[in-house]
């Protein structure tokens, strides 16, 4: 009933091969040309410059991308912010997209590499100049030269931590400055004092050894993979973490730092290694002072509020250890505008109106921080009523007194300045290295990523 | 019936049942904590790592799906819509490549099995940005309706793995039954509609199974390619509660986390009913 | 590697119904089904071509420059094989990264599938409530990479968790499990393996497509349960078994979301978690060397499709198909 094929029934299909042949080259030209068209066009539609329409007719309907990160609170506020543009000028609208900051950045790249950058961006240190160096960001500085862009009422240490090799690739939206964090309610507990501000690094180490000692928590976070620690500790020193295009530190001081936290691990004064690697992230929600497993954390001034809600105990802030105008303004954030957006005029006007105008300025409040302009900032201070908010105002105003100038917008490679400062710290922390091999491993690394190597 | 201990029938179920028990306990631990913590309030849940709360707090679930301007239903509604798309385009297209694949002999056929294999192998990490061009020069990104990209290749079988799965479960049907049909003159697409297509139940429902819960919890294309709120799916809407640097409702998202289970569970438990009634095959060889 | 040989059976002679061909004689039918095979295969050509392809050959292109996602690319570098090279000689994180991807998909796929054939013998039965039992078992699945379950993973396997409480309950103190270099992977093995439900149900859909004329007819063979587990259900089940083996080994090297959470991203600690696709995401995105990053994707295509050549070419000698094709 089955049959083998006949040789006959052989021959058609050999032919058909030969037949494919040319069908098959067709096909692949067609692959070919499949590749380059969509290579070809997108490279026309990141390449288009200019388009900013100067005189643009002032009553012509605009729709503006807005993209930044945060949480529903952050988005309720500057959705009322940018709905006061809109009341000022009825033909600008927005187009806002907002989202948690897991995966924002990669959601940034994405849309910059199709083209379709938003007008609008919020980012932050840590991606500033990745972004400016590659063209990506609009040079605000011809926009702050003309008046269009007015930060005379920024303070100005702050407003140039936000030019990258000369260009001012974005405006800061809130200041914050270091700050070290502890559990007030531990320490009355205990009858312990507080940690001050001005108190040296050797000082703060005995006075959380002796929390560990008394009260069976231990006293404070190990900082030495925390970058922002790292970074007081070496301006203290009158180093720096980037000066130029170089790293501002020798690997001797890179040793120096893993082995002053070695010595506070080995007197008890920080947890052990795992619970460190717990409390090395950035979530608020995992600080260890706010989960009990240390008595101090080391974050951001302005994260104290936060950081509050999450605990039943009270919190104080102070600055980090050491000398406090070794601190500095930091922009916790900035928004930037896509260089090749073509409604570039409007976008700076919205970021100059959220900047400035008073009531966009009481709308946006201390979300991101404290306000860059300081008329802002006095009115939002006075009105606010949340005592923790108002405690870390106080220390930021007061530590703002004392700043010295700002360092210099970190290099590109950043990011991963930051990630193998964790990793070294850590081997350190595990005893899987000595301080010497880890800072070795980690001053080449850092010399690798900002491209020194 | 088959059984695999040398116990009476009773005693044998009795010890299936407990082996099973005592794995489901352990499997559902994580679960069960999950549950507790939905249930604290943000101070417990950074302090209290028990399976319980002290202060019993429901309002993270009122809290989470009154947080945002959309209710979290709204979330639910596109993720749903999505993931029926999803299943319907999985299931009709995956199934006619994997009947070609399975069952027909074709020209290169093996090099485009090859290939579509191959399609599996990349991370898609590499490919987003790509992706992300093409579909720009589409036209598909962005209003009216942003789910263009993430559906239409759902329609044309881009996930390669179901195909895969079909073309094995395909190739679990007898061949007879399909020279039985052919000898009787029935085509290729006869065969497909009378022999395959009613036997393909198992691989049809576990594809069903599996892109729905893909489609609910896949995180980042869907954060990709929707930009405006009320168009967010499910998992995209999770990472909203939490912001490492700013806000972290950490209670509401736990909360919002286990009512999301509840769909893609209903929906296992609603199709697996369908694998149930195996294949009684002694009605086509009779 | 791919699907074998001709068929043993032939095409049938004989006059056909007309078919697009409407060619009669031998070649007829079997250029009907060559065009059917085509017509069916179009949607999934039409996908390979329009969306798959393209992508894939620019990721490709890109693995040989310099592309950072934020130049566009007109102005992107072409750098030739330095990629490749950078990764294979001078780059220790890449080499780290594989040997965490090959240890976690050696010990996790295996038992994972041991786990979930185990799981779907006992349910591969109507008993009153056995599907609510599926569910619950295949819960842990559904969860996908959540944050949330990486919340309660950490939480139940550090120095303090639930799982050290049980470890102390036999006078055991465990270790950081999560939190230790020398553990943290482990506990991402838990964390896969515990996640069996999506093969346990497969092996249940190809249990039930076993015929169950088979078992009568082997225990009227007087074959005990053992023998039939042996004579029957393996054999018949074996090209599910080989699909999800194949299925999970592959996406136990891609494994990128449970490490992604798990770690926050870093692959921590100590790069302990650092898994394949984890390192591919983090030089791709975070530290923008998409070119990079687009070359170590296509290193780890060509290796897996390695692994699955092997993997299909052993299926040969065991896998068992009822379309008389054994490969």
């Amino acid at each position: 009933m089955h049959r083998a094929p006949s040789p006959r029934a052989v021959e058609p299909t050999t032919r058909h091969h030969r037949t494919a042949s040319p069908g098959s080259g067709l096909r692949r030209r067609l692959l070919a040309a499949l590749v380059v068209i969509p290579l070809a066009l997108a490279a026309a539609a990141c390449g288009d410059d200019d388009g900013g329409s100067a005189a643009a007719d002032p009553n012509k309907p605009v729709e503006l991308s807005i993209f930044w990160w945060g949480a529903e609170g952050r988005a309720k506020l500057t959705e009322d912010a940018l709905a006061l543009y809109t009341k000022k000028h009825p033909n600008v609208t927005f187009k806002k997209t907002w989202q948690a900051n897991q995966g924002y950045f990669d959601k940034l790249a994405t849309l910059t590499a199709g083209g379709d950058a938003p007008d609008i961006f919020q980012i932050d240190d840590n991606y500033l100049t990745e972004y400016a160096s590659r063209n990506v960001t609009l040079d605000l500085t011809s926009y702050k030269d003309g008046g269009k862009l007015d930060l005379t009422k920024f303070p100005e240490s702050l407003w140039k931590y936000g030019v990258v090799d000369g260009k001012l690739a974005g405006v800061a939206f809130g200041e914050n400055t270091q700050g070290l964090v502890y559990n007030k309610t531990l320490l009355d507990k205990n009858n312990l004092p507080a940690p001050t501000t001005g108190m040296s690094w050797a000082d703060f180490i005995t006075w959380a050894e002796n929390v560990s000692k008394t009260a069976k928590v231990p006293g404070t976070q190990d900082p030495s993979a925390d970058y922002k620690a790292f970074w007081v500790w070496l301006r203290q020193q009158g180093k720096d973490l980037y000066k130029d295009k170089q790293l501002g530190f020798t690997e001797q001081d890179v040793t120096g730092w893993f082995e002053l936290w070695k010595g506070a691990r080995d007197r008890g004064a920080t947890p052990t290694a795992d619970v460190i690697h717990e409390g090395n992230v950035t979530d608020i929600s995992k600080q260890l002072v706010v989960t009990g497993k240390a008595g101090t954390s080391w974050v951001w001034a302005n994260q104290m509020p936060e950081l509050k809600k999450n605990t039943k105990d009270e919190l104080g802030v102070i600055a980090y250890p050491g000398d406090p105008s070794a601190q500095w303004a930091r922009a916790s954030m900035y928004f930037s505008v896509f260089r090749g957006s073509d409604k570039k005029d409007v976008a700076v006007d919205v970021i100059n109106f959220l900047s400035n105008d008073p009531e966009a300025g009481t709308v946006l409040g201390t979300d991101r921080g404290l306000p860059s302009n300081m008329d802002i900032r006095k009115a939002v201070s006075e009105s606010v009523t949340d005592p923790n908010m108002k405690q870390s105002i106080a220390v930021e105003n007061e530590l703002g007194a004392k700043f010295g100038p700002s360092p210099q917008v970190p290099l590109k490679g950043h990011s991963k300045v930051r990630s193998e400062l964790i990793k070294a710290a850590e081997e350190v922390q595990y005893s899987r290295k000595t301080p010497a091999e880890a800072a070795t491993a980690f001053y080449a690394a850092c010399k690798a990523a900002i491209g020194q190597a | 019936m088959r059984g695999r201990l040398s116990l009476p029938p009773r005693g044998r179920t009795v010890v299936r049942l407990l082996i099973l028990i005592v794995i489901l306990a352990v499997v559902l631990y994580p679960l069960l904590w999950m549950l507790g913590t939905s249930v604290k309030s943000r101070e417990e849940i950074a302090t209290n790592i028990g399976l319980w709360p002290d202060v019993f707090t429901p309002g993270n679930f009122r809290d989470g799906w009154q947080n945002f301007d959309v209710s979290f239903g709204r979330f639910f509604a596109n993720s749903a819509m999505v993931a029926v798309l999803t299943v319907v385009g999985n299931a009709v297209s995956c199934l006619l490549a994997a009947y070609a694949f399975a069952r027909l002999r074709f020209r290169m056929r093996k090099i485009w099995f090859a290939i579509m294999i191959g399609t599996l192998l990349l991370p898609g990490h590499v490919l987003i940005i790509p992706q992300y061009v093409l579909f720009k020069q589409l036209g598909w990104v962005g209003e009216p309706w942003p789910y263009l990209p993430l559906l239409v290749p759902q329609f044309l079988a881009t996930e390669a793995f179901f195909v895969f799965l079909m073309v094995q479960f395909m190739r679990g049907i007898p061949y007879e039954l399909d020279e039985a049909a052919k000898i009787d003159g029935a085509s290729p697409y006869t065969v497909f509609r009378h022999v395959i297509v009613p036997l393909s139940r198992p691989a049809l429902v576990t594809t069903a199974i599996f892109s729905f819960i893909w489609a609910w919890n896949d995180f980042f294309r869907q954060l990709v390619f929707l930009s405006d709120l009320q168009d967010y799916t499910v998992p995209v809407a999770l990472t909203l509660f939490i912001d490492s640097t700013s806000e972290s409702a950490v209670g509401p998202m736990f909360a919002m986390s286990l009512l999301s289970l509840v769909p893609v569970f209903l929906f296992f438990v609603a199709f697996q009913r369908l694998l149930v009634e195996g294949i009684n095959t002694s009605g086509i060889k009779g | 590697m791919a699907v074998s040989t001709a068929p043993p059976a032939a095409v049938p002679a004989g006059p056909a119904s007309p078919g697009p061909a409407s060619r009669r004689g031998r070649g007829g039918p079997r250029r009907r089904e060559n065009i059917a095979g085509y017509v069916f295969l179009s949607p999934w050509l039409l996908g390979l071509m329009g969306i798959t392809a393209i992508p894939m050959l620019l990721s490709l292109y890109l693995s040989f420059t310099n592309y950072d996602a934020l130049t566009d690319f007109s102005a992107v570098k072409w750098v030739g094989f330095d990629n490749y090279r950078t990764m294979f000689t001078a780059d220790p994180s890449y080499w780290h990264a594989v040997r965490v991807t090959v240890m976690f998909a050696l010990i996790a796929v295996p038992l994972k599938l041991a786990t979930a054939l185990g799981v779907a013998l006992l349910l591969n039965r109507a008993f009153r409530g056995v599907g609510l039992f599926r569910g619950l078992f295949y819960l842990p699945s559904l969860l996908g990479g959540s944050v949330a379950l990486a919340i309660v993973w950490v939480n139940m396997f550090n120095r303090e968790g639930a799982f050290n409480s049980l470890l102390s309950v036999f006078g055991i103190e465990g270790a950081p499990w999560v939190n230790d270099p020398d553990w943290a992977l482990e506990t991402l093995m838990v964390l896969a393996i515990w996640q069996f439900g999506a093969p346990m149900v497969i092996f249940l859909a190809g249990l039930k497509q076993i015929p169950t004329e088979l078992y009568e007819a082997a225990s009227v063979d007087g074959a005990n349960p053992w023998r039939q587990f042996r004579a029957v259900t393996l054999p018949m089940l074996s090209p599910v078994i080989f699909f999800n083996l194949v299925l999970e080994t592959i996406n136990g090297f891609q494994g990128f979301t449970s490490a992604f959470v798990l770690s926050n991203g870093t692959g921590g600690p100590v790069d302990s978690t650092l898994m394949y696709s984890l390192n591919l995401y983090i030089k791709g995105f975070t530290e923008l060397q998409m070119g990079y990053a687009s070359a170590m994707a296509w290193v780890f295509l060509v290796a897996i499709a390695l692994i699955t050549v092997v993997l299909f070419s052993t299926g040969r000698f065991w896998v068992h198909y009822s379309d008389g094709e054994d490969r």
